[in-house]
């Protein structure tokens, strides 16, 4: 491998893989720094067991807070990073998750709005396969139409469609980059709910069939087990990075290049940066002390219940198989704050940590048995999803203590505010409410959870209070970028792996030219 | 629906772990490990009987699934242990400290008369232990239940004896 190159790219995720192969194409030398192993499709077995090998398995990281962010759970490691093991949801923000400060003087702006982010979603869309149905989606901000026809609606979802309408509430197909048809010479989906575990047929739009393939082609130097201590400054031009340290397979290892791209996911992404103060200079991205802030993770919930005909619950795909928006866009309506979205009938197992078996703690012994073979059978779900609001308190930052390499710990720290709170209860309860209205004959909920990571080297429009500028170039460093959910001011109610691979693709052509 | 095309994916697995059985590594499911008196790697024979026991109170059957030599195989993998712990706050750096401690909580309290795993695990989801040490009885209670889930329904076998169908895309291997 050349000790230079023109990008190196941390992080062989959603956001990395997509960014190094639009930089190949249009021709320059790209080499890739993954942390963790290298993975293909053969290695997404259908077991929930398994699929514990692809989420995050390197150095701990400390968690703080009334509401922490479930690090192990929501990233993932090896090549395509958390992507591999995520669900397909792929909503766009809608128009007021751009302005929250200012229409509601809590969090943070983006630097631009929806109509300047719409065309990179209609794009990405395009190019990757969205299944859905953009005009029963009442609420979806303007768009291009979805390529491909919502995938099936089995039992489970009818069922529990039947509340939402009984309640007054609408409901369209989720929209999901999962395949209803062959779609760009990938498979349609099987309908057999094992997403979770990775998709090895293709159907589903993780980073091995999307962006691995067209880098490998442009002729990307994937590396894998290289962990990145941190990035070093050139002695000569402090505004620029000459190189990045790393460790692979235990040995340093030093590459230069004209630009480095920070892609590691949210809290690799920080810790990298963090860990790049050199005494004299502070962190590339916080001279003003941002960098880390404004950490956020969507608070989850999920409503079960249990129903008299058969829900067919391991049909489907993970995702789920209805969404409702109706009451995301009042982001101040009574009872809380922000938006929430439902994500309905998900395809679900008897065990794991959002199987159904687990969420019935209080069910043991000669009960459990019966009870999972009427639940196999009869059981309904759904999944709140609400907003979280950027709070510079709630921050990534480095530990005292160290790995056993001694690089030192992400330590994090999340809070919500009780205005967040309240609404997950409010909507909480009206989920229960619905369930009961579709006829459930026994309803419960599981607990509050953390989905998704974001924040910590958010964009904006100025160095004193954001990280990056609008292309996720660090502000105070000419050829140092970061990309994926680390860039997001504010997260909206909706899984983030569309938005941020628009945003990438944003910056491909910013950087191309 | 396409089952040839599962059928080509099937194979892609490898095996979750291998057992020391009779002075030689083998691989054998957690089920039949136990069944051929597998020595235990990291826990001793103790650790694991009170680990099953009340393993088994909390969900039936797992004792016979293997729970023990799962439990036991995953922490002898150090960073690579596959245990529901890793998602719950327990880095599988630290696990084997984890369900150690859990063990020795549990056969100190299964040492009195009055305690069967019965009745233990009614105190452990309430917390209602006193001289528990370590993490809360409560939080044990769930991460070895969600174990006992794993080893007994969490396979295509345990989907079988609840009727759902596996259709896996690539089917783990049967020998774990």
């Amino acid at each position: 491998m050349a000790e230079t190159t023109d990008t190196v790219i941390v992080g062989a995720g959603a956001a990395g893989l997509f960014l190094a192969a639009r930089l190949a194409e249009a021709g320059e030398r790209v080499t890739v720094l993954e942390a963790g192993p290298e993975r293909s499709t053969q290695d997404l077995i259908s077991s929930q067991i398994w699929a514990r090998k692809l989420k995050w398995s390197g150095p701990a990281v400390e968690e703080r807070g009334n509401h922490p962010v479930g690090h192990a759970f929501n990233a993932g490691s090896g090549t395509g990073g958390s992507a591999v093991h995520h669900y397909g949801v792929w909503l766009r923000l809608h128009k007021g998750d751009f302005t929250v400060a200012s229409d509601h003087g809590v969090g943070l702006d983006w630097p631009f709005d929806y109509e300047e982010l719409r065309p990179y979603y209609d794009r990405i869309q395009a190019e990757v396969g969205i299944s859905g149905d953009a005009e029963q989606e009442i609420w979806r901000p303007e768009g291009a139409a979805y390529p491909m026809s919502p995938l099936p609606i089995f039992s489970q979802g009818r069922v529990i469609q039947k509340g939402f309408a009984a309640q007054g509430k609408r409901t369209a197909p989720l929209p999901l980059a999962i395949n209803s048809r062959p779609y760009k010479g990938r498979a349609s989906c099987l309908y057999d709910g094992w997403c979770d575990s990775g998709c090895p047929i293709g159907a589903l739009a993780n980073p091995l069939v999307t962006w691995l393939p067209r880098a490998l082609k442009a002729g990307v130097t994937l590396v894998h087990d290289a962990r990145v201590i941190r990035v070093e400054r050139d002695v000569n031009n402090p505004e620029k990075i000459a190189k990045v340290k790393y460790l692979e397979r235990g040995s340093e290892k030093t590459l230069r290049a004209a630009r480095f791209i920070i892609a590691a996911f949210t809290v690799q992404t920080t810790r990298i940066l963090l860990s790049s103060a050199d005494g004299t200079t502070p962190a590339p991205g916080n001279r003003y002390d941002q960098l880390g802030r404004y950490l956020t993770s969507h608070p989850a919930g999920t409503i079960f219940g249990l129903f008299e005909s058969e829900t067919q619950p391991h049909l489907g795909v993970t995702g789920g198989q209805l969404v409702s928006h109706d009451d995301y866009d009042n982001k101040a309506a009574a009872g809380g704050f922000g938006s929430s979205q439902w994500i309905i009938a998900n395809a679900i197992k008897p065990h794991d940590l959002l199987g159904y078996g687990t969420s019935r703690p209080d069910i043991v012994g000669p009960q459990v048995k019966p009870w999972l073979e009427k639940a196999a059978k009869h059981i309904g779900n759904m999944t709140l999803v609400i907003e979280d609001i950027a709070r510079s308190e709630n921050r990534i930052t480095l530990s005292d203590s160290t790995d056993r390499d001694g690089i030192p710990l992400a330590h994090t720290y999340h809070d919500l505010s009780a205005d967040l709170i309240n609404r997950w209860d409010q909507r909480m309860a009206e989920g229960q409410a619905i369930f009961r209205a579709a006829g459930a004959t026994d309803v419960w909920q599981g607990p509050r959870v953390p989905m998704h990571i974001l924040g910590g080297t958010v964009m904006g429009r100025d160095e004193q209070s954001s990280v990056t500028d609008s292309f996720g170039r660090v502000h105070d460093t000419d050829n140092l970028f970061v990309a994926g959910p680390s860039l997001f001011p504010s997260t909206g109610a909706v899984n983030p792996t569309f938005t941020l691979t628009a945003l990438a693709d944003r910056q491909a052509d910013h950087l191309i030219g | 629906m396409s089952l040839s095309r599962r059928r080509v994916l099937a194979g892609g697995g490898t095996a979750l772990g291998t057992f020391f059985i009779g002075g030689h590594w083998v691989k054998a499911t957690p089920k039949a490990a136990r069944e051929r008196g597998f020595t235990p790697q990291v826990l001793t024979a103790t650790q694991c009987g009170a680990l099953e026991s009340v393993g088994d109170a909390l969900v039936p059957g797992a004792l016979l699934a293997g729970l023990a030599p799962f439990i036991d195989s995953q922490l002898a993998l150090g960073s690579g242990s596959k245990l529901i712990a890793k998602y719950l706050g327990v880095d599988p750096l630290d696990q084997q400290g984890f369900y150690i401690a859990l063990a020795d909580n549990l056969i100190t309290k299964l040492a009195l008369p009055e305690n069967t795993p019965e009745q233990l695990i009614g105190a452990m989801a309430t917390d209602a232990l006193t001289d528990w040490m370590g993490p809360p009885a409560s939080y044990a209670f769930f991460v070895l239940r969600a174990d006992a889930l794993d080893v007994a329904y969490g396979t295509p076998e345990g989907f079988a004896t609840l009727d759902i169908p596996y259709a896996a895309h690539i089917h783990p291997e049967p020998v774990w």
